[in-house]
């Protein structure tokens, strides 16, 4: 299918159609007024999310399984946009949707490593499964059987002959000698992006302009979060941090990411690159706290980014893209209410981590 | 065919001993779509056996798919396979473990050779970036002054690797380049051997493992290593032989063996989302009316004492989670896939296939309206036909061409002939590119046509659906239906003012407008429909669905967004209505286009010369071709914009039923 008007005219229609489904500010307002776990269910079954909480049986209802019935609406988003993105584009959008099995893989392999110190008569698998994202039959990963192999090392064995299996080749030598996931997940998350930009990089025309803002943003999420939360936590060395982040994006350069690395002033290179975040000194301040909130902050950027797309020429990749990634935040707004209602968190905790509202105000 | 198969949800009680025969009933059928039932049985129970033999069923199945792949056996069932029983784990298990021993033996040292040999030829590659290199391996490694890294590194890594170290001196080699797997080395001083092993290490460079068993110069550890490589090449090859022995000894053996284990499995698959009660078994699913007697019949043929109950689910109100299927025979199978690559028909909501069986011909006929061309698209479809539902598509979209072509009077482009013929010349009706205004009036009159259907569509889903606010006050409900009448009366009006002779609105629109009494009526109609269903839509449908006049976001909100709303309904009317004037557009295009052709023959050569012929045919083609995609994306765009938006809600969901083998869908 060609690209232009005649490739995108049922996929643009389709995914407006879609994006018309996303909650609305008001409604994820409404939402997170819900007294409880069980009235934001209610709630949430009078939306869109309904009929994917329809198979679940009350008592059935924990927030587990929850969420992982409203990560179903995500994936059929994903599974409607990847057959009928146009051709040129569609391995773009596939790999936008391997991000979710890039998460299994990771959560498979936690799970291997602590599935020793679980005290439950369900088996390992049973219990994995259900934070697992529902990929269905784009999975490349054998995740029952690696789950069940035990070992990482026999689980890794399993990758042969997946995306994933190079990537993981030369991490495992240094698993091996470490015994330790962080090697194994770095090069996963690194592999990962290099190879969705490289695919938005194949593009042409409009459609590489579009996406390269909506992919680089995300990217330039990631690559800052990286190097702070390595620098702040790990302790890591220079060179290391530079090996363990990427050297593009759209607005994050390499040299703001270098500067960092260098033991440059973080919160003047982040009000360089971002002049409307303010107080990031004090976000910085107490990093336990400060981090996620600046997660939160950089994420509004990556949702102005997409909200544009859906402005003016409705002919290119960046309206499905941008659909997909909303969808996203929509579901980790919706996690945090679960999470947060389940818990009895206390509104003023929960309520700035909310990405749909905070949008409004 | 207008409607999705009637469904009925369908309770079974089975006793716990009749478990395995209903369980083969249901999962040979491929009537029934299951629903995991858990959820009804008692939670005490603890977990059912049966969870732990679908596992085991899981595994020995992959066990067997494993052996047939180390055999080189295709992953087929016996040729006459049936689904006789389910077939106890403790009869298949000696004959996998039988098999499996002779294959392990003789799979475990091939596997081990090719590790060799894999080792072999890794060496090898190590060594080959530093064959020219006259010095000892190991003098490498113990240099006093120099640091050296020699290894390999995911490609990807490279430049990240060199930032790095930027800021200590060094140097850095690629000694062998590979898109996957370069070969590099890093040298630099013994004094920064802590940064560069850093970096190394966080670039994921793996150190070259040389060969220590072998001494020498690389040249002669090459040599040597070559030797070994030939001896374990030959000793696969024999190993390859056995296995193909072995292959022809057990692969009978083992296509039944994974019959029977698959048959098995699905089969407990089933069992594992039944609802687990003390003595019985609690199993809920969907099943098409139409066949629930049937299913019924042949379940009580295995169990005397299991209670059916079934529901019919009535297209009213039905719940969301009721499965669709599609009941269209095959040759609408284009058509279907067309109608759900938008969506998927709700269960209450008509299937609009076998209408756009009829629109997408007539208006991609219309807008391609040759009667050669029109041949050559249905031949290209009748082609296509074996191999994807989207031939017989073409087929039909190649026939309305025909007709519309006999109707145009065109053929490859020829005007003249069919015209003046004695015979064809009766079914002349006009000429798209001589009688302009009238073909693009009847486009319009079409289209208004199609508009009205929808709206009429809509009504009648809002109906059977029992949605009454969305049939009294969606904007494609029956107020939207009267504002787009009164729409159409104004525009008529405008039109007869602006034009004082022929234009491109059909005469039927003018004299609407025209009307004292309609163009009286029709503004207080506008009004009335605008409030009703644009500005008080949302809110009126939330009252006569619970009886509250929800108004969201507050009336400040509510003003802006009906303004908007008021504005954007306006413009869609006027661009829906027009939109199909492109329909008359892309038949005098069409015309046009190759009317050109002809005028660029005649450039080239005489009437009947090869040159004239030449470009005939291949302006033909090209017309055929351009023409041909540009017509599918107006009809595509025609339908999916502005006639299913209007009507058309979809995202129901798949009707799939168990099955054994996989079951063709209706």
């Amino acid at each position: 299918m060609a690209g232009g008007v005649s490739g995108y005219a049922a996929i643009s229609t389709r995914v407006r159609a879609m994006k018309a489904d996303l909650l609305s500010p008001q409604e994820m307002a409404r939402l997170s007024e819900s007294p409880d776990f069980a009235s934001l269910v209610a709630g949430l079954k009078n939306t869109p999310y309904g009929k994917y909480l329809s198979g679940l049986k009350e008592s059935d209802l924990t927030p587990r399984r929850v969420v992982f019935a409203i990560k179903n609406k995500l994936s059929d988003s994903f599974n409607s946009v990847v057959g009928q993105a146009p051709n040129e584009t569609r391995s773009l959008v596939k790999q936008l949707y391997r991000y979710y099995e890039v998460g299994n893989l990771k959560a498979v392999l936690r799970s291997i490593q602590t599935v020793s110190t679980w005290k439950t008569d369900i088996s390992s698998w049973e219990r994995v499964r259900e934070v697992l994202f529902p990929f269905g039959s784009f999975a490349t990963i054998p995740a029952q059987a690696m789950v069940e192999s035990g070992n990482v090392g026999g689980a890794v064995e399993l990758l042969k002959g997946t995306p994933y299996e190079a990537t993981m080749s030369f991490a495992m030598k240094r698993f091996s000698a470490e015994q330790n996931l962080f090697p194994l997940e770095v090069a996963i998350d690194l592999d990962y992006w290099r190879a969705l930009w490289a695919a938005t990089k194949r593009l042409s025309g409009k459609d590489q302009e579009v996406a390269v803002k909506i992919i680089g943003s995300l990217l330039d999420m990631n690559n800052l979060m990286w190097v702070i939360r390595y620098k702040v936590y790990h302790k890591l060395s220079e060179e290391e941090l530079i090996n363990y982040t990427l050297p593009f994006g759209y607005r994050v350069k390499d040299d703001d990411v270098r500067a960092i690395a260098t033991g440059a002033d973080i919160a003047s290179v982040i009000s360089k690159i971002y002049p409307g975040i303010q107080d990031v000194n004090a976000l910085l301040e107490d990093p336990q706290t400060g981090l996620p909130k600046l997660e939160q902050q950089l994420k509004r950027q990556v949702i102005k980014t997409c909200l544009a797309a859906f402005v003016g020429d409705p002919f290119h990749i960046g309206i499905p893209l941008a659909y997909l990634l909303l969808s996203d935040f929509e579901v980790q707004d919706l996690i945090v209410l679960i999470e947060a209602k389940s818990t009895n968190i206390a509104e003023e905790e929960y309520m700035p981590l909310l990405l749909k509202t905070n949008l409004v105000q | 065919m207008f409607f999705p198969k009637e469904m009925s949800e369908v309770e079974l009680i089975i006793p716990a001993k009749d478990i395995v025969e209903v369980a083969k009933v249901l999962s040979n059928q491929g009537v029934f779509h299951q629903i995991d039932s858990t959820y009804l049985g008692l939670e005490n129970l603890g977990p059912s056996a049966w969870q732990e033999k679908a596992g085991n069923y899981s595994t020995l199945e992959r066990r067997i798919q494993s052996m047939m792949q180390t055999l080189g056996i295709a992953e087929e069932y016996p040729a006459k396979a049936s689904a006789d029983n389910m077939v106890e784990l403790e009869t298949l298990t000696p004959g996998v473990n039988r098999i499996e021993e002779e294959v392990k033996g003789i799979s475990d040292q091939l596997s081990n050779l090719k590790k060799r040999l894999e080792m072999f030829e890794s060496q090898l590659r190590q060594l080959e970036p530093i064959a020219n290199v006259d010095v000892e391996v190991g003098a490498l490694k113990n240099s006093s002054y120099m640091h050296s890294i020699l290894g390999i590194l995911p490609a990807a890594n490279i430049s990240r690797l060199k930032t790095s170290i930027g800021r200590v001196p060094h140097v850095f080699f690629i000694l062998r380049e590979d898109a996957q797997k370069p070969v590099v080395w890093v040298l630099g001083p013994k004094s920064n051997s802590d940064v560069l092993d850093r970096a190394a290490k966080s670039a994921y460079l793996s150190p070259l493992s040389l060969p220590d068993e072998f001494s020498g110069t690389p040249e002669q550890i090459t040599t040597t290593l070559r030797r070994e490589i030939d001896a374990t090449k030959k000793k696969i090859v024999d190993l390859e032989t056995n296995i193909l022995k072995l292959a022809d000894k057990h692969k009978t053996e083992l296509q039944q063996l994974l019959w029977d284990t698959h048959v098995s499995r699905v089969m407990a698959d089933a069992i594992v989302r039944f609802g687990q009660l003390r003595h019985t078994y609690v199993v809920v699913g969907w099943v098409p009316s139409k066949e629930v007697d049937g299913f019924a019949k042949k379940v009580k043929n295995v169990s005397k004492e299991v209670l059916i109950e079934t529901t019919k689910i009535e297209y009213k109100n039905s719940p969301s989670n009721v499965p669709v299927a599609l009941q269209n025979p095959g040759f609408l199978g284009g058509f279907e896939a067309l109608v759900n690559t938008y969506s998927r028909p709700r269960y209450e909501e008509i299937d609009p296939t076998i209408l756009i069986a009829i629109t997408f011909p007539l208006l991609y006929g219309a807008m391609y309206g040759d009667v050669g061309h029109g041949l050559v698209l249905a031949l290209i479809g009748l082609f296509l036909s074996r191999r994807t539902t989207l031939g017989g598509l073409l087929v039909a979209c190649g026939i309305s061409g025909m007709i519309f072509g006999f109707l145009f009077g065109s053929i490859f482009g020829d005007e003249h002939t069919l015209p003046h013929h004695p015979f064809f010349g009766k079914f002349f009706w006009l000429s798209p590119i001589h009688d302009v205004l009238e073909i693009l009036q009847i486009a319009i009159a079409a289209g208004i046509v199609l508009l009205i259907l929808s709206h009429l569509l809509n009504l009648y889903n809002a109906a059977r659906s029992g949605n009454w606010g969305r049939f009294f006050f969606d904007s494609n409900g029956l107020a939207g239906l009267f504002l787009y009448f009164s729409f159409l009366v104004l525009l008529g009006g405008i039109g007869a003012n602006l034009f004082t002779g022929e234009s491109f609105l059909p005469h039927f629109l003018l004299d609407l407008g025209k009307n004292p009494l309609l163009s009286s009526i029709a503004p207080i109609l506008f009004v009335i429909g605008l409030l009703l269903a644009t500005i008080f839509s949302h809110p009126l449908q939330h009252w006569m669905h619970d009886g509250h006049f929800v108004v969201e976001g507050g009336w400040g909100m509510f003003a802006v967004q009906s303004a908007a709303e008021v504005l954007e309904k306006i413009i869609s009317m006027l661009s829906n209505t027009l939109s199909y004037v492109r329909v008359g557009a892309f038949a005098i295009v069409h015309a046009g286009f190759t009317g050109a052709v002809f005028v660029i023959a005649k450039l080239m050569g005489e009437e009947g010369s090869f040159a004239y012929l030449a470009v005939v045919v291949l302006g033909n083609l090209f017309v055929i071709g351009l023409e041909g995609f540009i017509v599918t994306i107006q009809t595509m765009r025609l339908h999916y914009y502005e006639f299913f938006s209007k009507f058309f809600l979809g995202g129901g969901a798949n009707f799939e039923p168990l099955a054994l083998a996989k079951v063709k869908e209706n």
